[in-house]
């Protein structure tokens, strides 16, 4: 087991980490940029390396800056959390060359998934069902229509090197398609530095539904269920639950097994979560994520498995925590994503935390790092925290939510607090009878009158 | 990695742990230091000048681990803040701060030297490259603020050079 953690993120999921290396005694080395010397988990930690200024490109993803902290603080091993590094292959070479653990997927699978045609390539292999598209990258324009056309409008066009929602331009019929590709193709240049684009079959009303897996590296992995994520902005997500109001045990059970037997014999190590656009009763594969997610705390409430204390046993040479047979859904959960924006406009609210009261109880959870007092800084994600519950039944589960809602309270800066509040009061969304379009069309609504 | 046997518990300070806080006190006398506070595997030693505390929780700093306790001196966790000073030099990267170009050698500056802008003045080690620190400035030095072989995070006061 490791002797001590540097943990390579900061905000809420850096406090998550924190957690979890405590529970297992393991020290903890903090690093941070100036804008985050206050930052709840830098103020618990038995260490901390400040590592630059506040731009993200010379604090959190300087990579020799973290090294040199690994370096001077004696770390063993590095979290890298999600989002910065996280899925940064080179990182995680870069990190082995230098004897220091990287707690995640090995660098290969962290390569393939993150290249989005090679992902959907190698799901077709391992017989996990795919959205019907052009096979591989569409070159600027001749093939481009012909594969649309086959596909049939209306058809997405997706940067390669995108993923987390990014890179995307709908053409709803054949005078859309040249615009969009080209609107793509720069886009995926400037955002990620490769412009190469593919098409796919775009889905009317689908749902997002995603598996967590957990595998050990040798050939073992089990999956935890799912998470259905349909409610999104601007294909960003805001409100996760499991299990999914959609799916039966019987549909859970197909998809979860499948997922399963494809990381086994990919040898998956650590957690990882596949994505899937679900319609009809069918599955289509989007992409897998090679890290820990944002949402993973619905899994961990109706599981009672700690996924972030799994990565870290798991990255050390541990087994999993138990069997297929053994892993249990219990109840329903949901998490809120709080964010400091404003909860109709959505512009960024950053700034002081006058007030600060996070509501709590049975089946009450927080991840936040924020506190009274605490100024959310400019420089990084509008996140304050999450909200997630537990109800031994869907309908409990709202109910809870509802109340904690209620309870909650962040005031000196604006959240999207009310946001939720009027979610959890939405037919719709009570009957769970929502998919990927419905937030955008609901908000629309709202603004329209 | 194996951890320290958990059956042996002492009682007593041991010679080394005795002259450690010894060399913290003297340390704390000769500055102008509140509060020295060091942790290293099965031992934490937090030597105060005077008992109460101000509001908040103490900020944990990075301690070099070597295996000669004198050698490894944790910054002040209270006390002088540099950082505000007019004629600071931070620290522009994480690493070790070394005084001279080699062990042994005559250090780039010391208190009293007058510095043009861009001379060196420290080398920071970070990963076995040697980072030559030039001066923002030009002046002298009146104030060196960490010691040789001393871990240092950005932004850490260095040097005051007024």
């Amino acid at each position: 087991m490791f002797d001590k953690i540097l943990i390579a993120n900061r905000g809420e999921i850096a406090l998550r980490i924190l957690r979890a290396c405590k529970e297992l005694g393991i020290s903890t080395v903090a690093v941070h940029s100036t804008a985050d010397a206050d930052a709840m988990h830098v103020r618990l930690a038995d260490e901390s390396v400040c590592i630059g200024p506040p731009p993200s490109k010379e604090s959190y993803l300087n990579v020799p800056a973290l090294l040199a902290a690994c370096e001077i603080t004696g770390a063993d091993a590095v979290h890298p959390g999600y989002g910065f590094l996280s899925e940064n292959a080179r990182f995680a070479e870069i990190l082995a060359d230098h004897n220091l653990q990287f707690i995640g997927p090995k660098a290969e699978h962290i390569r393939l998934m993150g290249d989005k045609i090679e992902a959907k390539k190698t799901a077709k292999r391992l017989g996990i069902p795919v959205v019907p598209g052009s096979d591989g990258a569409v070159a600027p324009d001749e093939d481009a229509m012909t594969i649309a056309k086959k596909i049939g409008f209306p058809v997405l066009v997706k940067a390669a090197a995108g993923g987390g929602g990014r890179g995307m331009k709908v053409a709803h019929t054949e005078s859309d398609l040249a615009l969009a590709l080209t609107t793509a193709a720069n886009e995926a240049k400037s955002a990620f530095g490769d412009a190469s684009v593919y098409l796919e079959k775009y889905l009317t009303k689908p749902r997002h539904i995603e598996i967590q897996v957990l595998g050990d590296g040798r050939g073992g992995a089990i999956h935890l269920g799912e998470r259905d994520c349909s409610l999104q902005r601007r294909h960003q997500k805001v409100w996760e639950e499991g299990p999914s109001p959609a799916l039966d045990a019987a549909a859970r059970q197909k998809i979860g097994l499948t997922v399963a037997k494809a990381m086994q014999q990919m040898k998956y190590l650590g957690v990882g979560t596949v994505e899937f656009l679900y319609e009809d009763g069918e599955f289509y594969f989007i992409e897998m994520n090679t890290r820990i997610q944002v949402e993973h705390p619905v899994t961990e409430m109706i599981t009672d498995i700690d996924l972030v204390l799994e990565q870290i046993r798991i990255a050390a040479g541990g087994d999993l925590p138990m069997t297929q047979e053994e892993v249990q859904i219990i109840g329903h959960s949901i998490e809120c994503r709080v964010n400091a924006e404003n909860p109709q406009t959505f512009r960024p609210s950053p700034g002081k935390i006058q007030q600060y009261h996070p509501p709590g109880g049975l089946g009450v959870r927080i991840d936040s790092a924020v506190y009274q007092g605490y100024v959310i800084p400019p420089y990084y994600d509008s996140l304050v925290g999450k909200l997630i519950v537990h109800g031994k039944t869907r309908g409990e589960c709202l109910m809870r939510l509802r109340r904690a809602l209620d309870e909650m309270v962040v005031d000196g800066i604006e959240t999207t607090l009310p946001l939720f509040r009027a979610l959890v009061r939405e037919p719709a969304i009570i009957d769970g009878d929502y998919h990927i379009h419905w937030l955008e069309q609901y908000l629309s609504g709202q603004q329209g009158g | 990695m194996a951890r320290q046997g958990e059956g042996k518990t002492s009682t007593k300070i041991s010679s080394e742990d005795s002259a450690l806080i010894r060399e913290l006190a003297l340390l704390l006398d000769e500055t102008s230091l509140t509060e020295i506070e060091i942790e290293r595997a099965g031992l934490r030693v937090r030597v105060a000048r005077n008992v109460s505390i101000a509001a908040g929780i103490p900020a944990s700093l990075p301690v070099a681990a070597t295996a000669v306790p004198a050698a490894a001196v944790a910054s002040a966790a209270a006390g002088t803040d540099f950082s505000k000073h007019p004629g600071v030099v931070p620290s522009p990267m994480v690493g070790t701060a070394y005084w001279a170009p080699e062990p042994g050698a005559k250090p780039f500056v010391e208190v009293g030297t007058k510095v043009s802008a861009g001379q060196t003045l420290l080398i920071i080690e970070a990963m076995k490259t040697m980072n030559q620190i030039p001066s923002p400035r030009a002046g002298t030095v009146t104030q060196i603020l960490v010691e040789d072989g001393q871990p240092v995070e950005f932004g850490e006061p260095l040097v005051i050079i007024e």
